[in-house]
């Protein structure tokens, strides 16, 4: 794989989940440095999307490419970073905010080997990415929703990955964390030139800095920069609740 | 050593009781963390099962508890895993199928007695060095595994699909991790019984959940709270007369609920 080749590339993917197809037929592809919004409405397939590119699940047609080979053969697990929907068990477990970050440093192989916990220098790198260093210590459970998902955020940053993927990740988060978020996720595009692909049904906080919003409904209904897409008549502005309307209503 | 461990007897309880105090939370920590809390109870009446059959069969019933435990528990993940069956249903049938098998097994060779009965509740006066050194054997494989195992068994316990797109094994550390549990109960069954490894597993880390800020924290607290159990538990049995292994799991009980009244914060039953 050459620098500027795709991280990411579905040619001609289809899915189905017993006879209802979830996806069909999906072109996509995201280019080193970029930074993409994957948005949709709800059961518009986002999520079994996410699922195929992080090697989760198998397309039943099509291609799936994830640093130029098949997501599932990806050895240096550390380029890829992810921040999923739900922060797992978090609020059940007694560990520390420190605890969670250096879990992410397991992805840099010979994790059996590893004592990810006395990592300090890259669990304080990835903390205070997220502008959570001075928690370090506290419990998981003991933060907000925000700042928990901040903190898996810099689990996901632990490993100084290639491309960041996060599914939902300011669903239900306040204000604070929202720019917080913002700020991350600026910081790993333009001053470590990662890549992030974002897949919400809401854009939020980051609508203004996106390079490309992808729309889909079972296929791509739209790809392109987000200026395009306002020419359909939804604005993406940081306040604007337009969005998640407007997606329903896409045919 | 002074009194209550100034006999031979009580010496050999107190090194094997400190043995399994300090080993079977460290393999809880991660059973409480998947919310598999009853894993451990699960699986000794599997052992149970195993017992009798070995009973019926004439073979050392050691050995027939430890085939029917390792594969319980590797069956247990299995549906698990693969979604078969919700992490408590599973437990639930294996649960019920054991004890019900138990008893059938048992009642068919006519060996409803006390002495099946000390497997399930212990005999810990009674152990020899023979049985000392086969739970310490255990013991430090329980610690070695720990120690390799740990932070990714504590990152697939946070979040497992997380853990499968960081590139780590989580069916073989659930599989591992199964099997450790099988072996830890059966070794301990015939010298603190199943109650007793079981409830350790799990009730010292239910007082540590509440003062740990961290997983080391609840990996240190779970083990003094475990040793801490045997210690009090075996002196308080030798000057009442009491049962043993049923003291110490009180003593467990009872530090726990000591240390939760202490912090006001009933977090961790929610």
């Amino acid at each position: 794989m050459t620098a500027r080749e795709p991280v990411v590339s579905l040619h001609g993917v289809s899915f189905a989940y017993g006879a209802a197809e979830v996806l069909s037929d999906i072109d996509l592809e995201v280019r080193p440095g970029e930074f993409v919004a994957l948005v949709g409405p709800n059961g518009s397939g986002k999520s079994t999307l996410l699922r195929l590119l992080l090697g989760l699940l198998r397309p039943q047609a099509g291609e799936i490419e994830l640093f130029g080979g098949p997501p599932d053969a990806l050895r240096s697990r550390h380029r890829l970073g992810y921040v999923p929907q739900r922060p797992g068990l978090a609020n059940d477990l007694t560990a520390s905010v420190a605890d969670v970050v250096a879990a992410g440093l397991l992805s840099r192989g010979r994790w059996w080997a590893r004592r990810p916990g006395r990592q300090h220098q890259a669990i304080d790198r990835a903390l205070t990415a997220v502008s959570l260093a001075d928690r370090r210590h506290e419990r998981i459970r003991d933060l907000s929703g925000g700042q928990q998902q901040r903190a898996f955020i810099a689990r996901a940053l632990a490993a100084d990955p290639e491309l960041l993927v996060l599914d939902e990740p300011v669903a239900g988060v306040d204000a604070e964390s929202q720019r917080q978020f913002r700020e991350s996720l600026l910081h790993l595009v333009r001053e470590r030139g990662g890549t992030v692909l974002l897949v919400s049904h809401e854009l939020g906080a980051v609508a203004d800095v996106l390079d490309r919003v992808v729309v889909l409904k079972r296929t791509v209904r739209f790809d392109g920069p987000p200026a395009e897409l306002s020419g359909t008549g939804v604005h993406l502005g940081v306040h604007d609740s337009d969005l998640p309307f407007w997606l329903e209503q896409v045919e | 050593m002074p009194y209550p461990f100034d006999r031979e007897y009580m010496q050999l309880a107190l090194l094997a009781g400190l043995v399994v105090g300090a080993t079977a939370p460290l393999i809880g920590v991660y059973l409480v963390q998947r919310r598999l809390s009853l894993l451990g109870d699960g699986i000794g009446h599997l052992a149970f099962a195993g017992v009798a059959a070995g009973v019926l069969a004439d073979v050392w019933p050691v050995w027939t508890a430890l085939v029917v435990a390792v594969v319980g528990a590797l069956s247990i993940e299995l549906l698990r895993g693969r979604k078969l069956a919700s992490g408590d249903l599973a437990l639930a049938i294996f649960f019920y199928g054991g004890i019900a098998g138990g008893v059938v097994l048992a009642g068919a060779g006519h060996a409803l007695n006390a002495s099946l009965f000390t497997y399930l509740f212990g005999s810990l006066l009674t152990v020899d060095s023979g049985d000392v050194a086969l739970v310490i054997g255990i013991g430090l494989a329980v610690i070695a595994t720990v120690a390799l195992l740990g932070a990714a068994l504590f990152a697939s316990a946070l979040d497992e699909e997380w853990s499968r797109v960081a590139g780590l094994p989580v069916g073989v550390l659930n599989a591992v991790f199964a099997v450790l549990t099988a072996v830890t109960i059966v070794a301990a069954m015939r010298v603190v019984g199943i109650l007793l490894v079981s409830a350790l597993m799990v009730v010292p880390v239910a007082g540590a959940q509440v003062i740990a800020r961290s997983q080391r924290g609840v990996l240190g607290w779970s083990v003094a709270i475990g040793m801490l159990s045997v210690v009090v538990g075996l002196g308080v049995a030798r000057q009442w007369g009491l049962a043993p292994g049923g003291t110490i799991v009180l003593v467990a009980v009872a530090t726990f609920a000591l240390v939760a009244a202490a912090s006001r914060v009933p977090v961790v039953l929610r």
